[in-house]
């Protein structure tokens, strides 16, 4: 299993790194929106998993593009995000956003709601 | 714990960086520019410096980046004015930080109530109050599902703190109906049956009534729903909403506790359908509701219609799913092992297999008579490094099916949008390859497939004027020869136009207005770098990208394409990929005394030079002629700049084939063998190389670079160019 994982800080794209790589899956990795869709042109992968607030292009913009590129509509797409406001995750999910893990994320927790979403 | 000293390290410097930042921006909006660019900038870097600190439990930390965060934010959107205070006042904040950023990261506690003054200020300002969550709020925390409990919220509880007599588990009936949006998400009931499934044991049942007839039949329609029966020991309310947490809003959903009511003679727990089974029943319909994805052909949505939808794709097969279900109910059958941990396996099966030839290289005569026993000890040595090496390539290979599988989809897509007619044949699905080429293959095979759809397949009206069959055939196969998988891409169209691609490639100067070209190199245009038709075509091939994609993506892997085309007949495009990019067949060569291979693959025969036909042309740069063909020459000391014999005698010609089909001659002093190596790649240890490959270390402990024959022939051709 493949996952993209988008966010600019590179501390949490290390521990999700290790976290996910731990589990088996195999990691890419942007540091933001726009790096992320490069990915996505070139590489095929089971699960995107991404920050909001970024610069560039932020979390809920990347979504949007990546939906409306007409290839991915049943990528599930994890947005990660200390916002525990409702507003993000609403705006997050109205962008296409398939569910939500709330930073920091317990590892385990992290794995199990990847679970729920790949095939 | 080490890992955690590691990301706190990166988090550390990444603060640093975040710092300065934050400084430089406050310097400029000191001076006045205060643009929502910079505002942005800064937000973003305050919440960077809190997220990670949440993850480690800096909490003086967080607080305060939290607090500032909030009134940045009231300041970007213009909820509270930036004047000359606030702008201080964060200037003043930023140091702050800096400081509690210092004191976490030298495990030293700043005073209590450290910052608590700008706390204060940036409440006051922001009127009164946090309106973000609360800082406990950051911890994971459960958000209550708007779900419809029929039944009163004490019995739910009655279920479950009074735990039933006996084992009777407690019972639950779920109704669900998904709205499309919950599709539009890439959510999927089939996984939230499975994440049921965990729960305890369930029985499905599809409701299908609302399908409509064929011709009213809309795609993205949703017109399934289901209810579930759940008996499980363990399940409460929270567990079953938390299962439906990311569909809250998308789909109308009911959960009705019914306590250990049934009787158990009544209803034998024990003979519910297991989830295995009930996958298979369930997924026809499943993959019909996933019409939101566009995925299923509508004809699929009922069991009972499903071979009429059958022609035009082989069945598809319930994705691993099942399989794994089916695994689990046997045992584990498969383990999930992180590639790394393979590769380092391969690499060293690679290393033993050098020291494995070592060894035997040792082996003169003498030691031989001498020590017979060390001999066959040495022979069951080369035998079982072999075995060791197959198997350990046998881990990483998997069958090409993962990929394939996704073009039926593809090739009914580009039916429905050209509006042509399109079957899609597969042949050889199972022919294994490794992992690594296999994720490299989707996108080239997606393009080749848009491309024989779209440039390849005529209209239904142009194939019968043509005496065709009203549907085009594209047929993908794959199969091994040799050392290499073929995986061809085929169509019976219109075959490729030559007269335009010339004429484009004329117009983007591929090619020289007075260049010659064979009809051969002239289809072998189209994955030229700079080639696409792109804008003159359609919405389905010209997505920007030329099929150079697809080229370049396949030399990555150190495979090759070719095309054929027959006007009126077809088109045939082929990859020829390595089984396993770790080891290599070669030919080992020397020039000017260094080691040099070349992978076997490519090589078409050796000749001594002074046997070979060479002439020259006018530039003076020599060619070869074999059998009645001109091939460029590269003399491989030349072009490496090194020294090399004065004449040609007793040096070779290495005969070597390139992309399509097109060859290059290579002189080397010395033919000494064939081998296996492994291949170390040169751009992540040194840089990369034109016209070299990677690296390799032999028997004898020495490098030798890999030479990509490819590559030697670009770099060739430019010279003679320029």
């Amino acid at each position: 299993m493949r996952v993209l994982t988008v966010d600019d800080s590179r501390t949490i794209l290390a521990m999700l790194h290790h976290t996910l790589s731990s589990a088996g899956f195999e990691v890419l990795q942007a540091e933001d929106g726009q790096k992320g869709l490069d990915v996505l042109k070139t590489e095929s992968v089971d699960i995107v998993i991404t920050d909001v607030n970024m610069p560039v292009m932020d979390g809920i913009e990347f979504i949007r593009n990546v939906r409306a590129s007409g290839q991915h509509q049943s990528l599930p797409i994890l947005i990660l995000t200390t916002e525990t406001s409702q507003e993000k995750r609403d705006l997050g999910r109205a962008a296409g956003g398939t569910g939500w893990i709330v930073k920091p994320f317990d590892p385990e927790k992290l794995i199990s709601v990847i679970n729920r979403v790949i095939h | 714990m080490s890992d955690l000293d590691d990301f706190k390290a990166t988090y550390f410097d990444e603060c640093s960086e975040l710092l300065s930042e934050l400084e430089e921006q406050f310097a400029a909006i000191d001076e006045g520019e205060r643009g929502a660019d910079r505002l942005n900038a800064v937000f973003r870097a305050i919440h960077s410096i809190k997220g990670g600190a949440s993850a480690f439990g800096f909490s003086g930390l967080v607080s305060f980046a939290h607090a500032f965060e909030t009134l940045l934010d009231h300041v970007r959107d213009g909820r509270v004015p930036l004047g000359d205070d606030v702008v201080s006042l964060c200037i003043r904040s930023n140091d702050i930080v800096a400081d509690f950023v210092a004191a976490a990261r030298s495990g030293t506690e700043l005073d209590p109530g450290y910052g608590a003054e700008e706390i204060a200020r940036f409440e006051s300002l922001c009127g009164g109050g946090d309106d973000d969550a609360p800082m406990e709020e950051f911890d994971i925390e459960f958000t209550p599902v708007a779900v419809v409990l029929d039944q009163a919220d004490d019995d739910v509880l009655d279920a479950f703190e009074a735990p039933p007599l006996g084992d009777t588990p407690g019972r639950w009936e779920i109704s669900f109906r998904p709205h499309p949006a919950l599709y539009e998400r890439a959510n999927d009931p089939l996984l939230l049956f499975r994440e049921l499934a965990s729960l305890g044991e369930i029985e499905v049942q599809a409701h299908v009534e609302d399908l409509p007839l064929l011709a009213d039949f809309e795609p993205f329609g949703v017109y399934c729903s289901w209810s579930i029966s759940l008996t499980s020991d363990k399940a409460d309310s929270e567990a079953i909403r938390e299962v439906f947490e990311f569909v809250e809003g998308d789909c109308d959903i009911a959960i009705t506790a019914l306590g250990a009511a049934v009787a158990p003679a009544e209803e034998e727990p024990l003979d519910f359908p297991s989830f295995d089974s009930l996958v298979a029943e369930v997924k026809p319909v499943g993959v019909a509701a996933a019409a939101g994805d566009s995925e299923a052909d509508p004809a699929l949505a009922e069991p009972a219609a499903h071979k009429v939808a059958a022609p035009t794709t082989p069945e598809p097969e319930a994705p691993g799913m099942g399989g794994q279900a089916a695994g689990r109910s046997l045992g584990m059958q498969s383990i999930r092992v992180d590639l790394d941990k393979v590769d380092r396996v391969v690499n060293m099966v690679g290393e033993l297999v050098i020291t494995q030839s070592m060894l035997t290289q040792q082996m003169d005569e003498n030691l031989r008579a001498r020590y017979q026993e060390l001999v066959r000890g040495l022979e069951v040595l080369a035998q079982t490094t072999r075995g060791l090496q197959d198997s350990v390539m046998a881990i990483r290979a998997q069958p090409v099916k993962s990929v394939f599988s996704r073009m039926p989809r593809l090739v009914r897509e580009l039916a429905t949008k050209t509006g042509k007619k399109i079957r899609l044949e597969m042949i050889g699905e199972n022919t294994e390859i490794d992992k690594t080429v296999i994720e490299q293959l989707s996108d080239p095979l997606t393009h080749m497939i848009r491309n024989s759809a779209d440039h390849g397949i005529e209209s239904p009206a142009a194939r019968l004027a043509a005496g065709k069959s009203e549907t085009g055939v594209i047929r993908l196969s794959a199969e091994q020869a040799g050392g290499n998988i073929l995986i061809a891409v085929e169509d019976d169209g219109c075959g490729i136009n030559r007269a335009r691609v010339l004429e484009v490639a004329r117009d983007r100067g591929v090619v020289g207005p007075d260049q010659q070209l064979t009809d051969e190199q002239i289809d072998n245009l189209i994955f030229a770098p700079g080639f696409s038709t792109a804008e003159a075509v359609s919405d389905i091939s010209g997505r920007g990208v030329g099929m150079d994609v697809v080229l370049s993506n396949i030399k990555k892997i150190g495979g090759s394409v070719h095309v054929r085309s027959t006007p009126g007949q077809g088109t045939r495009m082929s990859l020829r990929l390595p089984l396993t990019l770790a080891v290599l067949d070669v030919m080992l060569v020397s020039v000017a005394n260094c080691p040099y291979v070349i992978p076997l693959s490519s090589i078409v025969e050796t000749i001594q030079c002074a046997r070979a036909d060479f002439g020259r042309v006018p530039s003076g740069s020599r060619l070869l002629q074999v059998r009645g063909e001109y091939v460029q020459v590269v003399d491989l000391a030349e072009r490496f700049g090194i020294a090399h014999k004065a004449d040609d005698s007793g040096r070779f010609v290495v005969l070597c084939e390139a992309d399509g089909n097109s060859r290059v001659a290579l002189i080397v002093d010395e033919i000494i063998g064939q081998q296996q190596v492994v291949i170390k790649s040169l751009e992540e240890n040194f840089e990369r190389i034109e016209g070299i490959a990677g690296g390799t270390i032999l028997g004898d402990g020495s490098v030798a670079l890999i030479i990509d024959v490819q590559g030697l022939r670009f770099t060739g051709n430019r010279k003679n160019a320029a």
